[in-house]
């Protein structure tokens, strides 16, 4: 922002060309012209380079993730490289042996890509829609929750606790959602949760 | 839970034996991750050395072999002009407070004026420039620039300062500013870097000019830090990675690299500002130095001018693109 006014002052003296150039100027003006005539078959390739956060664990660690190809250019683009982003206040770029292994995760086979049911009596796992899954995880929390509530303990005091069910919940969310998802799944009585909130 | 030293001594004597065996690997150097530091300034007793070694690594098996070894040889001049003349005069540690109080460079560009020190280094700069084996018309814009008066010699300077340079006069402004590198170079070294402030985004805390490119550093303290590097007295500055260095954008950053690259030089190219700056990856190549290899890069640049992106990097070796 501060120097686009020298830059731009700049611009407007130096135009494009090999006959504005310093090696020009200098008397170097044919190597310039050869070397621009060598490279021509030759072409720019787009690479990324994108922060994100670890979706392991709660401490929420940033990451850069290095992809070949760009999205915003129409192109596909293949993660070829995930580090700890030094930038990044929390880890200053170092990570765990798990964060460190991301990359392996997102390329591996058996990542879980969309939900997946294993219906009683069957042996495989097969696909199932949000809805349906969201359904049935709401009405199976719903049902051992009516029978394992525990609303006070053996000396009579109210304690409201839901010992049977975990919820682990994300780690790159902004602080709005982890406080809504913590006030959610707090007030169910669940004890075994865990989100960045927690940190 | 903190482990105080003493405890930690216990603990690893009980692990590993007592403290008189062999040296057993401390696990307190895993500790204290910290922030990378701020800013480092030059030593101009080796930039311009080294420099010139990779001005002439470079030009091994490269099309533009003879700028190279031209530019090792203006590199070489800089640093025996540096070593046989004397240092100037600090800056009054009252500029450099008040610059820091409000969030100034301390070397002030705008109100740069010669003196007897830089007289000494230009006229040196010059006279080892000389000997460089150059084109014509290379050697006659050094001597136009030898030959001229304070008064053109006064406003080469501001021209240089003000990252401005006429188009017709680029082979006399690269003399001067090589001269002005060396000098500024000097001044920077003198100064505290831990005194250093953030002044602006893409903006040199020590002389208030535009950056040459960022370095991706391997260093152990700060490794994968980014640092910026100013074109001209040589200051490394910590900079915020996949953030234009011209605008100060995160938003719409991209990379482009020649076909067939190793990943050293990349463009980051902005959406917001459409500018681009040359990244250099010193985990690919940790031998980068920001000014060189932004010229031995050149075809990214020739290749960029087809693009939609202009150059926001400034040096001085390079200007036109």
């Amino acid at each position: 922002m501060n120097m686009e006014l020298s830059r731009r002052q700049f611009l407007k003296t130096a135009g494009a060309g090999v006959a504005g150039t310093t090696l020009g100027a200098l008397g170097f003006g044919p190597i310039e012209e050869a070397l621009a005539s060598t490279i021509k078959p030759f072409r720019l390739v787009n690479t990324t380079e994108v922060r994100n956060t670890c979706t392991y664990c709660s401490v929420a660690c940033g990451i850069l993730i290095f992809s070949k190809g760009n999205l915003a250019k129409g192109e596909k683009a293949d993660i070829t490289h995930i580090e700890g982003d030094t930038d990044h206040p929390t880890n200053r770029g170092t990570l765990c042996p798990k964060g460190a292994a991301l990359l392996d995760i997102v390329k591996s086979e058996q990542r879980l890509k969309q939900p997946m049911i294993r219906r009683a009596g069957s042996d495989k796992f097969e696909k199932i829609s949000w809805d349906e899954a969201l359904d049935k995880i709401a009405k199976a929390m719903k049902a051992d929750r009516d029978a394992n509530f525990i609303a006070k303990n053996n000396d009579g005091v109210t304690v409201n606790r839901w010992l049977t069910a975990g919820f682990l919940a994300a780690s790159a969310t902004t602080n709005e959602t982890a406080f809504a998802t913590y006030k959610v799944v707090r007030s169910t009585g669940i004890l075994a949760f865990d989100n960045q909130a927690r940190v | 839970m903190h482990v105080t030293r003493e405890v930690r001594e216990v603990i690893m004597s009980r692990t590993f034996g007592p403290s008189s065996a062999p040296p057993i690997p401390d696990p307190s150097v895993l500790e204290g991750v910290t922030a990378p530091t701020f800013a480092y300034l030059p030593d101009p007793s080796i930039l311009f050395a080294r420099r010139a070694a990779r001005f002439r690594h470079l030009a091994q098996n490269n099309p533009l072999a003879p700028y190279l070894t031209f530019l090792a040889g203006l590199c070489e001049a800089q640093h025996a002009a540096i070593a046989a003349t004397p240092a100037p005069e600090p800056v009054e540690a009252a500029q450099v407070e008040r610059a820091r109080a409000n969030e100034m460079p301390p070397l002030d560009r705008s109100h740069f004026t010669t003196d007897a020190a830089f007289d000494t280094l230009f006229e040196r700069a010059l006279a080892e420039a000389t000997k460089i084996e150059q084109p014509e018309a290379a050697r006659t814009a050094l001597e136009r620039v030898r030959m001229a008066s304070d008064v053109a010699r006064g406003e080469m300077i501001r021209n240089v300062l003000a990252s401005s340079i006429p188009e017709e006069a680029l082979a006399e402004h690269l003399y001067v500013a090589a001269a002005l590198e060396a000098h500024f170079a000097r001044l920077a070294s003198q100064l505290d870097a831990a005194r250093l402030v953030p002044v602006g985004d893409g903006v040199c805390p020590t002389c208030g000019g535009p950056p040459v490119g960022s370095l991706i550093v391997n260093w152990p303290t700060s490794h994968g830090a980014r640092y910026c590097a100013c074109a001209l007295c040589g200051t490394l500055w910590n900079y915020v990675r996949v953030r234009c260095t011209a605008c100060g954008s995160t938003a719409g950053i991209g990379y482009q690299e020649m076909e067939g690259g190793n990943g050293a030089v990349k463009a980051e190219t902005c959406d917001t500002c459409h500018a681009y700056s040359k990244v250099f990856y010193l985990t690919q190549d940790d031998g980068l130095d920001p000014v060189a290899d932004d010229v031995a890069s050149l075809a990214l640049d020739i290749k960029q001018k087809d693009g939609p992106y202009r150059r926001a990097a400034f040096n001085p070796f390079l200007l036109g693109y």
